[in-house]
């Protein structure tokens, strides 16, 4: 077991390493550079050499990259070439907005798609079943940021129930740092954003489910659970569900780095001030090292999760071992 | 039935056939003209960037292509647009567009006849992008830096404006039109600013209040980057620091430069001058604002600010402390826009606390901002929100309570928070789709006013074929202002023009008579034709024979 953990940590960190160099030339072969967004453009060109020169981009890109790679060995992101101040400390005031809302999204999609997904599986061809295979397939074919449009337009605008944009009211007084994120006040704005969300990450886990609980209950032991007079709950829950499971939970773990990603749009569409928009900001800005920062901090969760979701895998299906 | 048709088939023919000869006949065969006008390629906005210049740029390179010019239209990224225009060391363009943004120090005219046009900065990284060079234009824009008597000044300006005109290096295409919304229902009428709107300098301390809630909220789609007024470069940055930092003169919304933080001051002679500081003020930690502050502050920032702020302070030489009240700013040259760019930009620091600051004072974060405007900082969560509070010491009168800035993500959310109740005003003109919306809020007014930048194609003089000024002149004459206006503005802006830069809106300086926003393309080619172009068998333009 620790062997297994042990070695898919170094497969991470190598591939890490190419994401890393990929990131690295991926950002350097915009057009364009960071002075055009950093400098006025009616400023000397002397100043500019200079600026230039500061950040060393004077240097060839060889060099730059094998800065870059020292740096990542130490663990230093660096300064952010627009708001000169530690790349960590710029995407950690927004990691925890993005993070709060990605889980809040998860649990409503992956509690609703699960349970759901075993409950339809079971009375297969029922009404119920159509119905939710639609209502998610509806949310999944639909974008968000038009949904999260219609949402607001309905909820916030119409209605007058829930707050339409950010995450806070407007001069919300916090008593301590605490209350900024486990308020009353928080949740009204976390509620639109993540039902939204939710909605639409429902159908994976959702079809998934039901898909593998067909075939689970088609098994010999699920007969042999029903012949030794087991009730239907029992056998649903214990027998069928857990070994459905397993599909799903690689998903979920996947579902973390896209969530990161996609949010984008949802973040834009409630003014959610998350990492998204962050992200997109650096690459225009041609901020290299904030850039960098943001996508491997992505790339690194991605793998990070997983590696847990092969470890789960361990605790559901005793079949599998680790050698 | 079938013979008919032939004769009429045969008739058709000679018809066409005497009429191709007919116009051959009349003109000089195409290797007596001269050479074919080089083709050219014009860099433009991306639609996604901005759609009324990227459909304009459409429209025109149309009507160049009836007058026998081939022309590439190339939408090109922002960043790498700007990266080409001002590279350091070549100038590879032929043309483009591009606009300048309406800040308020650009309501002097310095920046739109000096810098952008002076000769001496023509150089590869300069910031004269077209490449004119005229000797008396120099002569104008140069002197008009080093006139200190404002009517004189604007004289210098005024010659300056007429010669652009008539060389065109730039053609304006328009200028929009600031729409803005506010609360009418919890505010009196806010004061709009031309160049600026709503979210002008004046506007926090001025709004009066009609209900008992006098916090006013303000939704924006930009955050500001930072709280320290020396690392500060944006607009963004600046529109919030200017309420926490005070200026020594601030611009009124007629553009007329009114004393602030300084009593008042003199101009002693080209190169000096008084400036007399307002007695009794206190920063927002109740330390006195002093004379020795204001000396610090400019030298502070002359010493570290890198961009934004060092071209307005370069022209200081010394500043001395004369006793009493009284700071002499004393100037390597005679530079007029001393008090309406320099004393109106530079914030007011407090000694006592930069000086203490360790290390490079451009990385420090100044999380808790001390200065001795209007409102007193109360917190930023970033890319949420800015509250600053009532400075009960400040020595005009002030009717809210503060003010809160809200960040959106775009600006349907502004829209919303305008229809909610959320927001009471917005810092970012409306766009023309939200126009209407706003209008038919019920509790929603709308504020118009005028803009002082300006969306504009430029040449570049140094290659062919926008050498020849004639050229340059006919070209202008080819731009449908009128539609450009009506239909891709929806009537929200003004008309550009050749070598139009100072905009309407900024009256003092504008000079109407230099003006001519004129579509007459008959008239473009009566001007190619005296200047010694033709037009060869298939209509393409060919330069003079010289």
């Amino acid at each position: 077991m620790v062997s297994f953990i042990v070695k898919r940590f170094i497969q991470s960190l190598i591939t890490l390493l190419v994401v890393a160099t990929l990131i690295f030339f991926m950002f350097r072969l915009m057009p364009g550079d960071m002075t055009a967004a950093l400098i006025d453009p009616s400023i000397a060109k002397e100043a500019r050499d200079q600026v230039i020169k500061q950040y060393g981009l004077d240097q060839s890109i060889w060099s730059q990259y094998l800065i870059f790679l020292q740096d990542l060995l130490k663990f230093d992101f660096g300064q952010s070439f627009y708001y000169k101040r530690s790349t960590l400390a710029v995407l950690s005031d927004k990691f925890l907005a993005t993070i709060i809302l990605m889980f809040s999204s998860m649990v409503v999609a992956y509690g609703f798609g699960v349970f759901g997904g075993a409950l339809i599986a079971w009375k297969r061809g029922s009404f119920l079943d159509l119905f939710w295979t639609t209502f998610a397939l509806i949310f999944r074919s639909a974008p968000t940021f038009w949904v999260g449009l219609l949402a607001i337009y309905v909820f916030s605008v119409t209605l007058g129930w829930l707050p339409h944009s950010g995450i806070r009211s407007p001069g919300y007084d916090a008593k301590h740092s605490f209350d900024l994120f486990f308020s009353v006040d928080f949740l009204r704005h976390l509620l639109l954003p993540t039902i939204v969300t939710g909605l639409f990450y429902l159908a994976t886990p959702l079809l998934l489910m039901r898909n593998t609980m067909i075939d689970v209950l088609g098994e010999d032991y699920i007969e042999m659970a029903r012949a030794k007079g087991l009730r239907e709950r029992r056998i649903l829950f214990h027998h069928a569900m857990r070994n459905a499971l397993l599909p799903v939970v690689t998903a979920g773990a996947l579902f973390i780095g896209s969530a990161l990603g996609g949010q984008v749009m949802i973040e834009y569409v409630f003014s959610w001030p998350g990492l998204g928009q962050e992200m997109i900001l650096a690459a225009q800005r041609h901020d290299y090292p904030l850039a960098q920062t943001a996508f491997l901090l992505m790339a690194g969760l991605i793998m990070m999760m997983n590696v847990f979701a092969d470890i789960i895998y361990a605790f559901l299906d005793p079949r599998i071992t680790y050698k | 039935m079938f013979r008919k048709e032939r004769y009429l088939l045969l008739l058709v023919l000679i018809f066409a056939l005497v009429g191709c000869s007919s116009e051959k006949g009349e003109k000089v065969a195409d290797d007596e003209l001269g050479e074919l006008a080089p083709s050219f390629t014009v860099l433009t906005a991306t639609p996604e960037e901005n759609y009324i210049t990227y459909e304009a740029m459409k429209m025109i390179s149309e009507e160049w292509k009836k007058l026998g010019v081939d022309v590439t239209v190339q939408p090109m990224d922002f960043h790498a647009k700007v990266d080409r225009l001002w590279a350091p060391d070549e100038r590879d363009y032929d043309a483009f567009t591009i606009g300048y943004s309406g800040r308020v120090e650009r309501l002097d005219p310095d920046m739109f006849t000096y810098t952008i046009f002076h000769s001496s900065l023509a150089g590869p990284g300069g910031s004269n992008t077209t490449g004119l060079v005229n000797e008396e234009y120099d002569k104008y824009s140069k002197d008009q830096r080093h006139e200190m008597d404002p009517e004189k000044r604007r004289d210098l300006v005024f010659k300056a404006q007429e010669i652009l005109a008539d060389e065109v290096p730039v053609v304006s295409l328009y200028s929009n039109t600031l729409v803005h919304a506010y609360n009418h229902e919890r505010f009196n009428e806010l004061p709009a600013m031309a160049g600026e709107g709503v979210f002008n300098e004046w506007m926090p301390t001025e709004a009066e209040p009609l209900t008992d809630d006098k916090w006013l909220k303000i939704g924006g789609i930009q955050d500001l980057d930072t709280l320290n007024p020396i690392a500060a470069k944006s607009v963004f940055d600046w529109r919030q620091l200017r309420q926490i930092y005070d200026k020594l003169v601030r611009l009124n919304p007629q553009i007329e430069p009114v004393p602030s933080a300084a009593a008042n001051w003199e101009v002693v002679n080209d190169k000096t001058i008084d400036v007399f500081l307002r007695p009794n003020m206190t920063f927002h930690d109740g330390k006195p604002v002093t004379v020795e502050d204001v000396k610090f502050s400019y030298e502070f920032m002359d010493k570290w600010n890198d961009g934004y702020l060092q071209a307005f302070l370069e022209p200081i030489e010394s500043i001395e402390l004369l006793g009493g009240e009284t700071i002499r700013f004393h100037l390597t040259e005679a530079y007029a826009p001393f008090i309406t760019a320099t004393l109106t930009q530079i914030p007011i620091l407090p000694k006592h606390i930069w000086e203490k600051v360790e290390g490079n004072p451009l990385d420090f974060a100044n999380l808790e901002p001390i200065g001795s405007g209007p409102f007193v900082f109360e917190y930023w969560r970033r890319g949420e929100e800015l509250k600053v509070s009532r400075n009960p010491d400040y020595y005009n009168n002030i009717n809210v309570d503060g003010y809160i800035y809200r960040v959106y993500g775009q600006p349907e959310a502004v829209l919303s928070a305008l229809r909610t109740g959320e927001i009471d005003t917005h810092a970012d003109r409306l766009i023309s789709a939200h126009i209407q919306q706003a209008e038919n809020i019920e509790h929603i007014s709308t504020i118009e006013v005028a803009d002082i930048g300006f969306e504009y194609l430029g040449l570049n003089l140094r290659r062919a074929p926008f050498d020849n000024e004639a050229f340059r002149q006919a070209l202008a004459l080819t731009i449908d202002y009128d539609t450009i206006l009506d239909v891709y503005l929806e009537g929200y802006g003004t008309k550009g023009g050749p070598g139009l830069v100072i905009q309407p809106a900024n009256e003092f300086w504008h000079n109407p008579a230099a003006h001519q926003p004129i579509f007459d393309p008959k008239k473009a080619r009566d001007i190619l034709r005296e200047a010694g172009y033709n037009w060869d068998s298939e209509g393409k333009l060919r330069l003079p024979v010289n």
